[in-house]
């Protein structure tokens, strides 16, 4: 079903049943931090923390879609493997088709990530002096450049911030500005790691709003965001899976997952978790 | 500026973008990100240069209790200590620089998290690297000048006849070369974030007996080969010759194929070992570890 839709910086093709992102048994073990001890004694023994086992998922196009999870489940790496930031040890992941590890640079131009992280942006530049750096980075030709950050700030509402230097910013803005790079190149899909974490309840508001009216509904984008928070799962999501210990324990929309409604959303969660870990209490580690 | 880019040879477009427009723009973007960085430290701004006045001035007065002509080993350079020295410690800055700055520049990249946001961005490895020492070099290069205009203006160092080809052939290789260093400090830190061995085998090292502050003549011979094994040696013969003694361009070339068999060598071994150690921290998910 491909109808026109507005994209952000003109008018696009949406496909909404073709698959933005494609995740085929990916395993990702992070190598043990060794100590004087065993550097010495045993230099070549490998061992390591299991991120990942063996991920299967499907993500459709123009979708609301939460990797939702307890601290420790293997969101942020699943995020940063999508991102190009981190190497699988096994498996393949396509975005739009093109495979994440032979053809990244045409994958990078179809993501945008609005990294959790505010010191990654330079403080002691204005917010209009890092979009500008970042949208160059990101083959935004000069003649373009200036209409697009302006676009952008225009849209995540900071216009009147942006010759302000970014260390000025609130956490709610640097979390705005974050998106705002990530929309620089005007991605088909958005990847956002908790952008919610450490604001308050009305900027939190805020942003599911946006991501989910502004940049799903009214341009097409697919918006893959990780939480641990269900009100913000359920509100949010067309699509919601819950991982936990690095394997994907259950998938849906809200209605299939909680049965028509007859079981909570917290109920379904708490079941997915003690699946992967049946001695474990409560959410998350 | 565009007239100029259309002009360009080698416009190619690979996926939809013409690539010397973009790498053009990249680089200036990079330029302009650490000028507005460094420009906002004003008082540090200013007192790099108030510190350059000050070891030339140290030296200045340190070369007067070395009478001209005194001593046989710098007769090749001139007979004058001030000229020799300030020649070692303008240039060794660019070793400095390099080798000191990226990987601290990729070090804080690391720590602040502004590397995975530069990493997911459409932009390659050398130009990342390239872009992010750009603005050190101009840095380097301002201030060397600016150490040699005080030196002959101020403390009356005698300059005849430069020879230009010699002096900027020697400069560019030396840039490329400690550039070299410089990157292959910058893989030590993605991998192991600490402990940089090359800042010790070339900063110390090099300082000691690669001849910035006096002529490798005078060292012992059992250590002498080890002046031969580094690059700043070539450097600074190929540029005293260049500025103190104007030799002719024979005298130079020696210098100039010994570094260029440097920068031949670790210039490409550099940026592979970069994108090995990058490899290494995406697979060992240490990008922005400390």
């Amino acid at each position: 079903m491909a109808v026109v839709e507005a994209g952000l910086f003109g008018y696009a093709k949406v496909d909404r049943k073709m698959k933005a992102i494609e995740v085929k048994n990916v395993t990702k073990v992070y190598p043990a931090i060794k100590g004087y001890k065993e550097l010495l004694f045993h230099p070549f023994q490998k061992k390591g923390t299991t991120a990942l086992r063996g991920i299967n998922l499907e993500v459709r196009s123009s979708q609301c879609f939460c990797l939702m999870g307890p601290n420790g489940a293997g969101k942020t790496t699943l995020i940063k493997i999508l991102s190009t930031l981190v190497l699988p040890d096994e498996g393949k992941a396509f975005i739009k088709g093109h495979d994440l590890e032979k053809e990244t640079d045409e994958v990078k131009k179809h993501i945008g990530f609005a990294l959790a992280e505010e010191r990654s942006f330079y403080w002691r530049l204005t917010g209009l002096q890092n979009l500008d750096f970042f949208a160059a980075l990101n083959n935004i030709s000069l003649s373009k450049r200036r209409k697009k950050i302006h676009e952008v700030i225009n849209l995540v509402g900071l216009e009147k911030a942006a010759y302000r230097r970014f260390n000025t910013y609130s956490t709610g803005m640097r979390q705005m500005m974050a998106i705002a790079r990530a929309l620089l190149s005007d991605p088909d899909i958005l990847f956002v790691d908790e952008p919610t974490r450490s604001l308050d309840p009305v900027a939190a508001q805020n942003i599911r709003t946006f991501l989910r009216e502004e940049m799903v509904e009214n341009h097409g984008k697919t918006v893959f965001w990780a939480t641990h928070d269900l009100s913000e799962a359920a509100e949010f999501a067309h699509t919601i899976a819950i991982i936990s210990e690095g394997q994907v324990r259950d998938e849906g929309s809200v209605r299939s997952l909680t049965n028509q409604g007859s079981l909570s959303l917290k109920e379904v969660y708490e079941r997915a978790v003690k699946k992967a870990a049946p001695e474990k209490k409560g959410f998350g580690s | 500026m565009k007239e100029l880019l259309k002009k360009l040879p080698l416009r190619k477009k690979v996926l939809g973008v013409d690539i010397m427009s973009a790498l053009i723009q990249k680089l200036y973007a990079f330029l302009k990100r650490d000028f507005l960085e460094e420009a906002s430290y004003k008082y540090s701004f200013i007192a790099s240069f108030f510190g350059i006045f000050l070891s030339s001035a140290t030296f200045f007065f340190i070369s007067k209790l070395i009478s001209p002509n005194s001593s046989s080993v710098l007769d090749p350079y001139g007979g004058d200590y001030f000229s020799f020295v300030i020649i070692g410690i303008a240039f060794s800055g660019l070793l400095a620089i390099f080798q000191e700055r990226l990987p601290a520049i990729i070090r804080q990249a690391q720590v602040t998290g502004t590397l995975e946001a530069i990493l997911v961005s459409r932009t390659s490895i050398p130009v990342i690297l390239f872009g992010s020492s750009l603005y050190y070099f101009l840095y380097s290069i301002a201030s060397t000048v600016f150490h040699l205009i005080l030196a002959v203006v101020v403390f009356g160092m005698q300059v005849e006849k430069i020879n230009w080809l010699g002096a900027v052939l020697t400069f560019i290789l030396t840039a490329l070369c400690f550039l070299s260093i410089g990157i292959l400090s910058a893989c030590f830190i993605l991998v192991y974030k600490k402990g940089n061995p090359f800042s010790w085998i070339y900063g110390s090292v090099s300082g000691l007996l690669g001849g910035v502050f006096f002529p490798i003549k005078i060292l012992p011979a059992w250590i002498k080969w080890i002046s031969y094994i580094l690059p700043i040696t070539y450097s600074l013969e190929g540029l005293r010759k260049s500025i103190i003694t104007t030799s002719p361009f024979s005298e130079i070339l020696p210098n100039i194929i010994a570094l260029s068999v440097f920068t031949v060598v670790f210039f490409p071994l550099s940026i592979y070992l970069f994108r090995m150690a990058l490899k290494k921290a995406k697979k060992d998910g240490t990008l922005t570890h400390y």
